[in-house]
């Protein structure tokens, strides 16, 4: 048909308003995959680390466990044993968790105790990985601690310095221990290594008075995109006295930081796509004035409503697409590049990491966003032309005509 | 047989203030084959009652018929077609799509009669032979003179076979030379093709190549002589 060479030649009429046009789209295409690519990868490392570093995948508590974390609900012993040979399961832990305090001669601070075996810990999280001095546990020595950078700093401790912990044992006596400081580590996540602080579970369990206490185990799974909601399913099935939850269930806060992102995202394309309707609806309105006569005169030898609508309809989306490739190829290199060269905010770090973002980014993209976007420039520009057409089909033949 | 016969047309504007009598009962017959000037005076009304033949405008009063057809029976999306299959049109200016070629503003009704390819490309070339610019079809109206851009007007307004030919002064805008040439080509396809043009014009010249002169003073006709 001829409409679309027309539709797509008069695009080039006025090159200057097509290109600002066209431009326009470009950039707000290439500059929202950037955006999102960036928030996604923020947001994406922010779960990623929170599995890593604190949640697992999985994690069994006793029902009344809760968040007042009391010492005497605790999980049956054979649990443990039942579930490890699991195959979807690469890495399994028992802790025991605590509320207590720490203190040094500098200060106190209200601290959550885990227990943990330092053998089996190390298939679950990746604490024992981010140790920037000392050893994660030596086998012989007891009252070891592993704490983090920012405790170390705001208690004034070092390598190898006492602290003590304080807190109630089985019986709700106070109990209060020496422990010497065996590692520093640091997980990027401020809020994450200002809560909590290591120690080997047998010193805790014997200090507490209870030698096989269990409050937690944590499961990290080889293919949690797969398995996770089956897998939570099961073990429900096999342990129904037993609380298991997932890591967003866990951490409703990687829930909401998702949903946020969602959502400031979704206002951005919102108002970009409001912005991109007006220009190019202002676009076409002259573009259809200027060719009044000419539209007039198709009119008069046989062109009739719907083709003109039809006509003017393809131009603007036309117009309003042709940049929106261009801006997803640029965007899918920069992403790419960015994915290579890694986005780095380490000197920018103490700030981030106060909300728990990491410093160093791979930013990268689904496919499927930029479909979303391909489609929501298309509707933008459909309608867009909506108006345009409008104007264009009220236009009366001999009115346009006569004006010349 | 006349393929236009106007009954008694009468056109008012702005009929509810201050009421413009442009056209005051007219009755005109054209039949098959005629080459006709309507001529007279700047606002005597030669443009209203082109347009009103050609299904433009509606008159106020009065029937036109076109080959039998009383076309303020149909509606303006039917008369939009109606133009499309029966009347060729040629404009003062502004006849042709700048963005197309001359064979592609040609071939644009055809295209909207949903003719084959094949069809349209024979009578495109046919067409643009008989006006005399088999040399420029693939020029845009740009690159036209003014006389050539009208030549294609005319080319355009016979691709689609229509009945007859309505062309309000299509040598307005052409210095003398080209207004013979388009003149010569038009009485051409008239004696030669039998094909029907009716035209306004305020030009001497053009005036004296018509057979037949329909004189408009006032909206009313004061004589109507075939030669
Ligand atoms: N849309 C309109 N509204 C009001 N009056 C109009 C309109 N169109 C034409 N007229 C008036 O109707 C009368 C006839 O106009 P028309 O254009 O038909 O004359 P014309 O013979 O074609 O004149 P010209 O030789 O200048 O082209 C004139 O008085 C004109 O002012
Ligand atoms: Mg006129």
């Amino acid at each position: 048909m001829m409409l679309p060479k027309i539709a797509w030649r008069n695009i080039w009429r006025s090159r200057i308003r097509s290109f600002v046009v066209i431009g326009a789209v470009f950039l707000g295409v290439w500059a929202f995959i950037c955006m999102m690519a960036i928030t996604f990868s923020v947001s994406l490392g922010y779960v990623d680390d929170a599995i890593r570093f604190q949640t697992s995948h999985l994690q069994l508590h006793h029902p009344d466990f809760g968040d007042d974390k009391a010492s005497e609900f605790m999980l049956d012993q054979d649990i443990y044993n039942q579930i490890k040979g699991n195959k979807n399961i690469i890495g399994i832990t028992e802790r025991t968790i605590v509320t207590g305090m720490v203190r040094s001669s500098r200060g106190a601070r209200g601290i959550i105790i885990k227990g943990v075996d330092p053998q089996t810990e190390t298939t679950v999280s990746e604490i024992s990985e981010s140790l920037l001095e000392g050893k994660f546990f030596t086998e012989e020595k007891k009252n070891e601690v592993i704490i983090s950078k920012e405790i170390a700093e705001k208690l004034k401790l070092g390598l190898r310095k006492r602290l003590v912990l304080q807190f109630q044992d089985m019986n709700k006596e106070i109990v209060s221990a020496s422990f010497r400081v065996a590692g520093i580590f640091k997980t990027g996540n401020n809020i994450t290594d200002l809560s909590m602080l290591l120690v080997n579970r047998k010193d805790i369990n014997r200090l507490l008075g209870a030698e096989n206490a269990v409050h937690e185990i944590a499961i990290l799974l080889d293919d949690p995109t797969a398995d996770l909601l089956a897998t939570q399913d099961k073990l429900k099935k096999e342990f129904p006295n037993t609380l298991i939850e997932n890591y967003r269930e866990i951490s409703p806060e990687v829930q909401l930081y998702e949903s946020q992102i969602y959502i400031s995202v979704s206002i951005l394309m919102f108002i970009f796509m409001l912005a991109l309707i007006f220009g190019i609806i202002n676009t076409m309105l002259m573009a259809v004035l200027e060719r009044s006569r000419e539209l007039g005169m198709l009119m008069a030898i046989g062109m009739n409503k719907l083709r003109v609508f039809g006509m003017i309809v393809l131009e603007t989306i036309m117009l309003g697409t042709i940049g929106a490739p261009l801006g997803m190829a640029a965007g899918w290199l920069t992403v790419k590049f960015l994915n290579k060269r890694g986005l780095d905010f380490s000197e920018y770090s103490e700030g981030t990491e106060a909300f728990g973002i990491k410093s160093f980014l791979r930013p990268e993209l689904d496919s499927e966003i930029y479909f979303i976007l391909m489609v929501a420039v298309f509707v933008t520009a459909l309608l867009a032309s909506i108006y345009p057409a409008l104007r264009a089909i009220k236009l009366r033949p001999i009115e346009a005509i006569r004006k010349i | 047989m006349s393929i236009i016969s106007a009954n008694n047309i009468k056109k008012t504007y702005d009929p509810d203030k201050i009421a413009v009598h442009a056209l005051r009962g007219i009755d005109l017959e054209i039949k098959q084959g005629e080459f006709t000037a309507i001529v007279g005076p700047s606002g005597s009304g030669k443009t209203t009652l082109l347009n009103i033949i050609g299904g433009l405008d509606r008159p106020t009063e009065g029937i036109i018929k076109i080959a039998d057809t009383d076309i303020s029976t149909l509606s303006d999306n039917e008369l939009i077609d109606f133009r499309k299959d029966n009347i060729g049109f040629v404009f003062q200016a502004y006849n042709l799509i700048p963005v197309l070629t001359a064979k592609e503003n040609v071939e644009f009704v055809m295209v909207l009669q949903k003719r084959s390819k094949e069809e349209r490309d024979q009578r495109t070339k046919e067409l643009l032979e008989a006006v005399g610019l088999s040399d420029k079809t693939n020029k845009t109206p740009s690159e036209l003179s003014g006389g050539q851009q009208q030549r294609v007007a005319v080319a355009r307004a016979l691709a689609s076979k229509p009945r007859f030919i309505l062309a309000d002064e299509p040598t307005a805008n052409l210095d003398s030379e080209s207004t013979a040439g388009l003149l010569d080509m038009m009485a051409e396809l008239n004696q030669e093709e039998g094909v029907t043009f009716v035209f306004s014009t305020h030009d001497q010249r053009v005036i004296d190549r018509a057979r037949r002169i329909v004189t408009l003073v006032d909206g009313k006709i004061e004589s109507d002589e075939t030669r």
